[in-house]
């Protein structure tokens, strides 16, 4: 297949908007799997890197029968190896992660093209975001798309912006973090006008915000309708407030009820998002769209574990089509009847004796 | 029963609020009782311990310390003891260890802490141990007299079980008054031993404490600090540096950070019969305590040459690991160890992809993991829990510079070769920092009296006074008898 057909192929299961696009339903469930095989070979023919790893694994077109059977590229892999069924150099889109874990290694995720990608994240911000509306007046606690080129967040706010924004939305963050003066007025207008407001960020971002707030002794009272969108978590554990208390502090310091709080959950490593509906109940449990399906496996035998049991999340995105659609992520997850809970990245140091830490022993080294 | 960790003489059960931690057991949780100290509780604490060493434990000889602390080991060694019974059922549970595995652990361990191994232990660092009771000669001339610290302070870390005694009876043999503090991972051992000194000798009961507070309660933990005229510590490199930062200047800080061990097999050790015997004793050093010691082995660098080859050396080892995974199976993992492993395997799989003749070896399904490297490559740190890599070498000298950026971080090689690779080996490894050297087989039990991380267990805690010569000289101009 070629890479026009296969994004005609996406582009169409993407949209399509009738009962086949329903989560679950035999028929996508079949298209599903078709296209997940159609991709895996395409992606075992013009990926170098992802065929030796396939073939490492003892998985081949011959031998892969059902999406099940693709082998889960673990993320670190997106910094090692140069995944992209298209030479690197072609690739007219890089994402990378922000390489934070590894000193310096970034996880590169090179898209051909982003039709698919917008496309994706366009009907399910749609679907899970905005919902019953046709657009919101929004305010964006990130940088924008030309500050930081290579961040497939800040593309996606730009594409949320330029899809479901009123005219009046705008980025409320610059070179030197939030414009507070820029955000309180907007939100104070909002309040005045009736106007129901959505504020989105990454959820660090809320932090130094609330912490404004306080200082200044201010809250506001969005009208009804208004949402919160917090997407990223907290990664390290000191400091970081627990996420009932986080969605206490955001929905009061708002005045927006927690089931208007949305976490999204996505990563460079994916073309799609996952949503909640809301966290009155944390954690809460994450839906996506019907091309993408999430399994909670071992993350060392990438064996499936039944629902309710604790494990990795691995995902197969059918939108990620130039790289890879099978990954296995480090994020813990219990897997429920409709999605998944998502727990947070399961880090190893909980239990640990006297031996060391690999960050620890680089960060040691004498060089 | 409820089990309660903590030692907190003077404290009554009810005077103490208790939290709960919860420890997954086979089957079911197992709970925990843990102290939650006040600030004025733990004030108290440490001025009544100090107190009671300076007017009890210094003025016993240490002669009489050594009894109280072989008793006590020596009904830990007891298996019909309660304290032992307890040992060999709770610790699996709480640590996750094998069963099997703790309680020959826990003999090997003890067993050298009995009293000709105390004695051992204190000539390892005194001349003449009575320095640590009386005005004794000394070369130099004149007279000198050895003191541990009125409190000592632990902070303990990890899971391996009984670690935080080795601390503990290096400062009740310099008379310290001890407060420890507990990790959360493992928070009871310590102070079932504080209950059997206690047990052997009532008399000096109130001269140690265990106590436990949350990891990073900098509040407790200050206090502490601050009213410790030595602080003995254990734990990562970020967590040593926070506690220094808040230990007053005049308090000796000494600090046990975590360290990473490895091994070398050289040519000659590697005929058909001693490849074998070897690749147990190194499996034998993984499988212990699932590598989470400062002692245990993370890579071994095989020497080229031999009848077995480095490669084969590495199947050996995945066998022997097969083999003790079901006479000592691998404690139950978290998701965190989990995704270690797996990103560890995963690294070793992506690299193998230049490398052919390497990569792992045996089905993901196992309990542990072998990866071999057919090339030239640094030593780093493996998962844990039986995580294990076998770099090939051409000569066991090459591997100096590959551990040379990590000299701070080294403690332990587990050595296979002829007396005089040995030797010269020891040479070059001192000079990269490495502080001890064993046979394979021997790296998780280091003999009595190991100065661990090169340090002095003993001579580290101690201040002496010296009485010099013109002061005795003086003191006999005025002596009675003087004509």
């Amino acid at each position: 297949m070629t890479q026009e057909k296969i994004i005609e192929t996406l582009l169409d299961f993407i949209v399509a908007d009738d009962e086949r696009a329903i989560v679950g339903s035999t028929t996508s469930n079949e298209v599903f799997n078709e296209i997940a095989l159609e991709l895996y070979r395409y992606q075992f023919s013009f990926n170098d890197p992802f065929r030796h790893f396939s073939s490492q694994r003892g998985r081949t077109p011959r031998t892969v029968k059902s999406w099940q059977d693709i082998p889960l590229v673990p993320i670190n892999a997106f910094k090692k190896l140069c995944l992209s069924c298209c030479r690197p150099d072609d690739a007219p889109y890089l994402f990378t992660t922000s390489g934070t874990t590894e000193t310096g290694v970034k996880g590169k995720s090179y898209h051909s093209s982003l039709d698919v990608y917008d496309a994706s994240m366009t009907r399910g911000f749609k679907e899970f975001f905005i919902a019953d509306r046709d657009s919101i007046e929004m305010s964006v606690l990130y940088p924008s798309e030309e500050v930081m080129p290579n961040s497939s967040l800040a593309h996606y706010f730009s594409l949320a912006i330029k899809n479901f924004g009123t005219p009046q939305s705008a980025y409320v963050m610059n070179h030197e973090g939030i414009d507070f003066e820029a955000l309180f007025e907007r939100l104070n207008e909002a309040e005045v006008n009736k106007e129901p407001h959505a504020l989105l960020g990454a959820s660090y971002s809320y932090i130094p915000l609330l912490e404004e707030m306080r200082a200044r002794e201010i809250s506001f009272s969005l009208p009804a309708g208004s949402r919160l969108f917090d997407t990223g978590g907290f990664k390290t554990k000191s400091n970081a407030p627990t996420l009932d208390d986080f969605y206490t502090d955001i929905s009061r310091a708002f005045g927006v009820p927690r089931d208007m709080c949305i976490n999204m959950y996505g990563m460079t490593e994916l073309s799609t998002q996952f949503y909640d509906q809301g966290n009155v109940v944390c954690p809460s449990v994450k839906f996506g769209p019907h091309w993408i399906k999430t399994r909670v496996v071992n993350p060392v035998t990438g064996r499936e574990l039944p629902q309710g049991e604790r494990g990795v999340l691995a995902h197969c995105d059918l939108a990620h089509f130039n790289i890879v659609t099978s990954i296995l992520t480090e994020d813990a997850g219990i897997a429920t009847a409709d999605g998944f809970k998502l727990l947070g990245r399961a880090d190893g140091n909980d239990a640990r004796g006297c031996s060391m830490a690999v960050e620890e022993f680089l960060n040691a080294a004498q060089t | 029963m409820i089990e309660r960790g903590g030692y907190l003489p003077g404290l009554s059960v009810d005077e103490v609020e208790w939290q709960a931690l919860y420890f997954d057991g086979v089957g079911s949780k197992f709970e925990i009782q843990v102290p939650l100290l006040s600030e004025d509780q733990v004030r108290t604490l440490t001025t009544s311990v100090r107190n009671a060493a300076r007017t009890k434990l210094k003025a016993m000889p240490v002669a009489q310390i050594i009894e109280i602390i072989d008793c006590a080991i020596n009904r830990l060694l007891d298996r019909n003891d309660p304290y032992r019974k307890k040992c060999e059922e709770i610790l699996p549970l709480v640590t996750g260890y094998d069963a099997e595995m703790i309680r020959l652990g826990l003999t090997g361990y003890l067993k050298t802490f009995r009293k000709p191994e105390l004695q051992k232990f204190l000539v390892e660092d005194f001349a003449n141990p009575t320095i640590l009771d009386d005005f004794q000669p000394v070369p130099k001339g004149g007279y000198a007299r050895a003191y541990g610290p009125d409190l000592l302070t632990h902070i303990w870390s990890g899971n391996v079980p009984g670690l935080p005694i080795w601390s503990m009876i290096s400062g009740l043999l310099v008379k310290a008054g001890n407060i420890g503090k507990v990790p959360s991972a493992e928070p009871l051992f310590a102070g079932w031993f504080a209950e059997a000194i206690a047990a052997v000798a009532p008399e000096i009961s109130d001269c140690f404490a265990v106590v436990w507070w949350k990891g990073g309660n900098t509040r407790l933990e200050s206090i502490l600090l601050e009213g410790s005229e030595a602080v003995l510590a254990y734990g990562g490199n970020d967590a040593l540096k926070s506690m220094r930062d808040r230990t007053p200047i005049t308090t000796r800080f000494l600090a046990y950070g975590h360290k990473v061990g490895f091994g070398m097999i050289s040519k000659d050790a590697l005929d058909i019969q001693k490849g074998k015997l070897n690749a147990h004793k190194a499996a034998y050093d993984v499988m212990r305590y699932d590598q989470h010691g400062c002692y245990s082995p993370h890579v071994f660098f095989v020497e080229r040459g031999g009848k077995v080859s480095p490669r084969e050396f590495a199947e050996y080892l995945a066998h022997e690991l097969d083999v003790f995974e079901s006479k000592y199976p691998r404690r139950s993992l978290s998701d965190g160890d989990l995704n270690n492993i797996a990103a560890w395997r995963n690294e070793e799989e992506i690299k193998s992809f230049d490398d052919p003749a390497g990569g792992l070896i045996g089905s993901a399904g196992k309990s542990w993991s072998v990866a071999f490297v057919d090339h030239t490559e640094r030593l780093s740190p493996s998962s844990l829990n039986r995580t294990i890599k076998v770099v090939a070498v051409d000569a066991l000298a090459e591997v100096v510079p590959l551990i040379a950026p990590y000299k701070t971080t080294l403690q332990t090689v587990g050595i296979s070769a002829s007396p005089d690779q040995l030797f010269n080996l020891s040479n070059s490894l001192a000079l990269s920092g490495v502080t001890r050297v064993s046979a394979l087989g021997c790296m998780t039990k280091p003999e009595a009296g190991w100065h661990h991380d090169g340090r002095f267990n003993l001579l580290d805690l101690v201040t002496l006074t010296e009485i010099e010569q013109s002061a005795i000289d003086g003191a006999d101009t005025l002596a009675t008898f003087v004509d």
